[in-house]
């Protein structure tokens, strides 16, 4: 058993916390305001070159190499600062991970490392559509072989990144007499592409630098050779994958609630009322030991995830869980952090009230936490011997 | 082109010191440790000049300390140093800057480097003597507490900021130590691939004993934390009065206004 971080571990931590002090922190909340995509993607395009895009990406495609567990360090130390900037580290890496997966070679070469290099300033996921969330297979969108190109139809929902994505990886049903999710293929869609359209963006609660629209195609061609991964094997290619994204997005959680507790605990540290420092009182103690306890062990779930990742064991448990409590547990301490601070906490002049809200959908997205619920007690039940 | 860089491992300055029990360094338990700020510095001036030459310099990193210092070594080298050093010593904390400076000039003797580039100081022991001992070592010109460097052939020429935000200019030729301070330059991040790319690169571990002969020359008696006096004042009032009294306060206890 051995808790340490190996050095280049350490190494990659230090730079993704000191990149996210001085370069994202200071314009967090003007991009929270103003959405400035100026700033959001020159700071994206930065993360690139540092080689935040491919962490798991081999050396040959443009990736670090550097695993999960780095992976996870990062984005925590990202979403410390800027959630809106964590989101889309973690989803294009997770874009570029499926086509490392599953890709040919031709595909790999072609599209990850204008992710890894920011030639793209990001990569997009378009599983979503509006009557398949939870249940994705439940998808409408069509791809149909016309001569050498799909054809896509349909619209997709709460894609992100989707007007500054160079690629979109995109699930479409591709036979519709097939049992219910047996039918359904992943593609490669260009941003350029004919038929591709970008929709409305949605009003979020939180996360406001990241764009979040819908996206429409609209016999939309792509060539035949955009088929990603086995045809009508699309469904498993987007479940096994999202195993990766919950790690990056519990961690992601993990940073925000991290960020609120460290900033209320020195409030509490200075504010005084009653004559005396808050901290002093047993109340405001009792929330800074729940809080960081359950940070904590939201911490090592996500270490224990990636680990198992990263050695080449299945971790879909893992990750469940990991994401399960890490997203909300950081809920609540954001939570916390706010009521510690009072009204200064629901203040726009302190960042309390954008933690409360960037937080709130990371146990909605890239599965609900009644979702990870179920895939936990799937791979628990699946175990226990039955008659 | 042979350029060394002289680093050490220090604790993030954020971070609570304690004295130890010994009464003579900080405990170091619990602490994070990271490059001393202003050997980034250093390395980043030597990872220019090999870029100025086009890549014909070879860059080693170099830190005497305990086994965590290879952590500032690899970043060194992630920065774009060629090799690491390690000096391995579990007793640094009870260095001189006498014998770390041997201990260098040992390794560095018979190794003809070009230039060596170091911090101006440490950010805890902050003795400031390394660098300068190191040259007279080894007869090398010396140039400190640089804010600017330009190198041409084999000629130097440099900034320096002298007390009182006084500046100097000094000209010197290779082989030369030059001391780095705030303002030289702005360090890179490593990249993620050079980080992970570290492992192929050599990196050389030494026992402190293959080059320190030398006693120390300085013996620190008492580390301690300064007492606690006098108290912050908390001002009150709207804004014109605040102002009012911080202009009285500067007036009467500061030379600022004066």
């Amino acid at each position: 058993m051995n808790f340490d971080l190996t050095e280049e571990q350490k190494l990659i931590q230090e730079t993704a916390r000191a990149f996210a002090q001085t370069e994202l922190e200071p314009v967090a909340a003007r991009l929270d305001q103003t959405g400035d995509r100026e700033i959001f993607l020159g700071n994206l395009k930065k993360l690139a070159e540092l080689g935040f895009m491919g962490l798991n990406i081999r050396e040959e495609y443009g990736g670090a190499q550097a695993g999960m567990i780095a992976f996870s360090l990062a984005l925590t130390e990202i979403a410390r600062a800027c959630a809106s900037t964590a989101v889309t580290v973690s989803v294009s890496n997770l874009v570029c991970e499926v086509i490392q997966s599953v890709g040919t070679e031709a595909q790999k070469r072609a599209y990850i490392p204008k992710i890894c290099s920011g030639e793209n300033a990001a990569g997009s996921f378009a599983l979503t559509e509006a009557g398949a969330g939870s249940d994705p297979a439940a998808m409408t969108t069509t791809a149909t072989l016309d001569g050498d190109a799909w054809v896509l139809n349909g619209s997709k929902r709460f894609i992100s990144s989707a007007p500054y994505a160079g690629v979109f990886v995109a699930w479409a049903v591709t036979d519709k007499t097939a049992p219910k999710g047996k039918g359904i293929s992943c593609f490669l869609v260009e941003a350029e592409s004919e038929g591709l359209v970008i929709g409305k963006a949605e009003e979020k609660m939180g996360q406001h630098a990241s764009a979040t629209n819908e996206i429409l195609f609209n016999d939309c061609r792509i060539p035949k050779d955009a088929l990603l991964g086995q045809i009508n094997g699309g469904l498993r290619v987007a479940v096994g994958e999202l195993t990766g994204g919950r790690v990056g997005i519990g961690s992601l959680a993990l940073g925000i609630g991290l960020a609120a507790m460290d900033y209320a605990t020195r409030y509490a540290q200075e504010r005084i009322q009653f004559g005396q420092k808050i901290a002093n009182f047993q109340a405001i103690q009792w929330m800074i030991a729940d809080s960081y306890t359950e940070l904590e062990a939201a911490r090592l779930l996500l270490m224990q995830a990636a680990f198992r990742r990263d050695q080449g064991q299945s971790f879909v448990r893992e990750a469940a869980m990991a994401k399960l409590f890490a997203t909300e547990a950081a809920n609540r301490a954001c939570y916390t952090a706010l009521q510690m601070m009072g009204g200064y906490g629901y203040s726009r002049d302190f960042p309390l009230e954008r933690y409360a809200r960037d937080v709130r959908v990371t146990s909605i997205y890239e599965g609900t936490s009644e979702i990870q619920r179920l895939i936990i007690a799937r791979e628990i039940l699946k175990n226990v011997n039955h008659e | 082109m042979k350029i060394l860089v002289c680093i050490k491992q220090v604790p993030d300055m954020e971070s609570r010191f304690k004295v130890n029990a010994d009464g003579v360094w900080y405990d170091e338990r619990d602490l994070a440790f990271r490059m001393n700020e202003y050997d980034e510095y250093a390395v980043e001036q030597a990872v220019r000049i090999k870029e100025q030459l086009g890549g014909a310099a070879d860059i080693t990193i170099l830190s005497i300390g305990p086994a965590r210092v290879v952590e500032a070594i690899k970043k060194g080298m992630a920065m774009g140093g060629d090799r690491g050093v390690h000096v391995k010593d579990d007793s640094l904390a009870q260095r001189d800057p006498w014998q770390l400076a041997s201990t260098i000039a040992a390794f560095a003797r018979s190794k003809n480097f070009d230039l060596i580039f170091t911090g101006m100081q440490s950010q805890d022991r902050g003795s400031t003597q390394v660098g300068a001992i190191l040259a007279e070592l080894l007869g090398y010109a010396c140039a400190t507490t640089l804010i600017g460097f330009e190198l041409n052939g084999d000629v130097v020429t440099a900034r320096r900021e002298l007390e009182g935000g006084v500046k100097a200019i000094v000209r010197f030729r290779l082989p030369a130590v030059v001391t780095c301070q705030l303002g030289l330059n702005t360090p890179r991040y490593p990249t993620l691939p050079n980080i992970m790319k570290v492992r192929q690169k050599e990196l050389l571990a030494f026992p402190v004993a293959d080059f320190l002969t030398e006693e120390s020359l300085t013996i620190t008696e008492k580390m301690y934390l300064p007492e606690k006096k006098g108290r912050a004042r908390v001002l009150e009032g709207d804004v014109s009065q605040l102002a009012d009294q911080l202009l009285a306060i500067l007036k009467e206890k500061t030379t600022v206004l004066r």
